[in-house]
């Protein structure tokens, strides 16, 4: 009764919060579990096949999106959340959400992608089937402390799994390998692709976690990818990537087509993002998909029509303006998505970095320093640099500094007046790339539907 | 004694432990360094010194050394204290150091760490660290006693530890905004000649020109007498800095 209570009174309020236009997708949650507590568990365990977290600093909202694609592929419904809503309250949102009429087919499965701060308290309140790991990364040190800190949050979930769980884990990064180490259920993804689609060096500085989780050397690389993700071993004390179950071995760029590897069978995917990272998170997805046993010949189908998730490397029109919208949060994703950039072939290249400080954005702008401009800045073929955001003076520091010369370089501190500077001044053959913190990206969001200039936007 | 005179057209920059001890964009400091005195003319040649690796002190114009977590610092710890002599020694001729964090912790006696590890350090600035709850963390706008206008510094503070000043420490700055070395006594850093330990990153020398600057005169000359480098717009710098600022003049 109370489980009732709490799931229409959540509903109610999400409902008027959204008629108003206030659309905090973290107060449902809030005001379930403050009725009920234990909403969130009573409501997953009605779900037959449980629940998937997903995690990692990079790349959540994509692979979920992408493995949630192939997952709903046949037609089954499952329960999806939205990027915001990542945090504990926002998982019990959408749960709540989902409770829907009898009319309608039950969801047996929720895909969740969680943050990685609320995964002890996700995993004690779902006990998962299955827990996917992308990668570890800095991100956003003021919120939750060290490295360390946030392996170990996601360890306390793996103990919280249900007995019979998957862990399907990025064999690739030695930290989130190694939490595979003595666990029963393991499924590996990586990489093995030929040593001509590995990415130039950048700064070794982006580098965080190159040593052994086991014995603390320093690792030794036969392949590096980006960051410190590739095939490593240990020279001191043997540990070594796992061989994973899952390989992405061919990223044909030209015809956006990812084989990848599963035993003896070869499938080939279509993937129209750019960047390595995007196969990290499709053979990511493919492989915490596989974990619900889905013909695997069925997949190429199911991605077919697959468009990025709001801010994820997602096109836009702007009048006859090429604009793409990539979010920026911390050093190597910041990097990933300029080698993106810079794998563009467009003659005419503008770049509108907007960086905010709230606390969703991270509060700290240190990391902007951690960003390899200086190797990159030459290579990107960007004409024109323009700056924003409430540290857009640090971020025309850090350019500066990196050697590009003041005349590139705008600074407009409203994100959206300079969208709409650049647009008018610029001419038709020049592609925009906008590379906004999370904020930023949510005013930027605003003011393009605002002026009608944007397809459909899904949430996150 | 005039710039020109003893102008030294190139500067060896030390940065210890760039592999493990880089986090919150250390390397922005360093950056920063280099830029301002290339701008004059000055090539800074940057040499790391990792774990075991031999330094030419008597090379070294300037050390920069950078926080980490607790389990990089305690995996260079112990290489550190190996090194303290010659570094003490250098640092007693009057080349700069800047200690951000981690490495301000390892300059002073010891650093207890949450997990009760007592690190050693080397003893050089009269602080001790204990481990704190819960981690100071935000912007921090301070004011220094350096020669350097204008006196505030401006940065961004992550740590866990509670830095404490014995008799023979002198503070870098007083807080304004933020908490400093250790929340209670208004002090932010300790300085002792010409090196600098201290809790602020954001990165800081970026945003603190002035400071950067400072620095290098020290390098330049390490007696201290050479107080002004050759003149150099730091008007984008400021803009960076006076945003801080300005959110320290609520609080004050
Ligand atoms: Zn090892």
């Amino acid at each position: 009764m109370r489980l009732w209570v709490a799931v229409w009174a959540a509903r109610l309020v999400g409902l008027v919060s959204r008629i108003s236009g206030r659309g905090g997708s973290s107060l449902p949650g809030m005001v379930a579990r403050r009725i009920d507590p234990l909403v969130l568990s009573k409501l997953v365990s009605r779900l037959s096949k449980g629940v998937i977290l997903l995690t990692g600093t990079n790349g959540k909202t994509t692979t979920a999106a992408l493995a949630a694609s192939l997952l709903q592929c046949d037609g089954h419904p499952i329960v999806h959340n939205q990027a915001g809503a990542n945090l504990i309250v926002g998982l019990t949102s959408t749960m709540v959400q989902a409770e829907k009429w009898r009319v309608y087919p039950r969801a047996a499965l929720a895909l969740l992608e969680t943050d990685e701060a609320s995964m002890p308290r996700a995993g004690q309140e779902t006990h998962p089937r299955a827990i996917v790991v992308t990668n570890f990364f800095r991100d956003q040190l003021d919120r939750y402390g060290e490295l360390s800190t946030t392996v170990g949050m996601v360890r306390k979930a793996i103990s919280q799994m249900a007995s019979d769980g998957w862990l399907v884990l990025n064999a690739d990064d030695p930290q989130v390998a190694f939490l595979g180490q003595d666990q029963q259920h393991v499924i590996y993804f990586g990489l093995d692709l030929p040593v001509n689609a590995t990415l130039e060096e950048t700064g070794d500085d982006v580098v965080d976690a190159r040593f052994c989780p086991r014995c603390g050397q320093a690792l030794r690389y036969r392949q590096r990818y980006y960051a410190h993700l590739g095939d490593y071993s240990c020279p001191n004390c043997g540990w070594s990537r796992p061989i994973p179950h899952w390989t992405a071995t061919l990223w044909d760029k030209q015809s956006h087509i990812v084989t990848v590897r599963h035993g003896n069978d070869l499938m080939e995917l279509p993937m129209n993002m750019p960047g390595i990272y995007n196969v990290y998170n499709l053979v990511g997805a493919v492989a915490a998909a596989m974990t619900q046993g889905l013909p695997a010949h069925e997949m190429g189908r199911c991605l077919e029509h697959f468009e990025p998730a709001f801010g994820r490397m997602e096109q836009v029109m702007i009048r006859d303006h090429q604009i793409w919208l990539a979010l920026v949060k911390n050093p190597v994703g910041f990097t990933q998505v300029l080698e993106a950039v810079g794998d563009w072939p467009e003659s005419s290249k503008w770049a509108l970095i907007a960086i905010n400080d709230r606390y969703a954005d991270g509060q700290d702008v240190s990391w902007l320093w951690d960003v390899d401009f200086e190797t990159l800045g030459p290579r990107l073929g960007i004409d024109q640099w323009w700056v924003s955001g409430m540290r857009a003076y640090d971020m025309a520091l850090r350019l500066k500094y990196a050697g590009i010369p003041d005349e590139k370089v705008h600074v407009v501190e409203n994100p959206n007046i300079a969208l709409d500077m650049m647009v008018d001044q610029s001419t038709r053959t020049v592609t925009i790339y906008v590379m906004p913190t999370y904020t930023a990206l949510l005013d930027l969001r605003q003011h393009l539907t605002q002026k009608g200039y944007t397809r459909h936007f899904r949430e996150g | 004694m005039g710039w020109t005179s003893i102008k030294k057209s190139h500067l060896t920059l030390l940065h210890l432990y760039p592999d493990h001890m880089n986090l919150y964009g250390d390397r922005g400091n360093v950056i920063a360094l280099v830029h301002r005195a290339g701008r004059r003319g000055i090539d800074v040649e940057v040499v790391a010194g990792e774990l075991g690796k031999p330094i030419g002190w008597q090379h070294v114009d300037m050390v920069f050394m950078g926080g980490g977590e607790d389990s990089h610092q305690s995996r260079i710890a112990e290489d550190f204290l190996l090194r303290a002599p010659e570094l003490t020694r250098r640092l007693d001729d009057g080349i700069p150091m800047l200690a951000i964090c981690g490495a301000y912790q390892l300059l002073g006696h010891y650093y207890r760490t949450v997990d009760g590890q007592k690190l050693p350090g080397i003893g050089y600035l009269d602080v001790t660290t204990e481990p704190g709850r819960p981690r100071a963390i935000g912007d921090v706008v301070c004011e220094t006693t350096l020669p350097i206008v204008p006196a505030t510094l401006v940065g961004f503070e992550n740590h866990g530890g509670r830095t404490f000043l014995g008799s023979g420490a002198t503070p870098l700055a007083t807080i304004y905004r933020g908490q400093g070395n250790n929340g209670q006594d208004h002090t932010e850093g300790a300085m002792k000649l010409h090196t600098i330990g201290t809790y602020l990153h954001g990165s800081l020398l970026p945003k603190n020109p002035h400071l950067t600057d400072l620095l290098l005169s020290w390098a330049v000359d390490p007696s201290g007498s050479l107080m002004d480098l050759a003149p150099m717009d730091m008007s984008l710098e400021m803009k960076a800095h006076e945003l801080i600022v300005a959110r320290g003049e609520k609080v004050r």
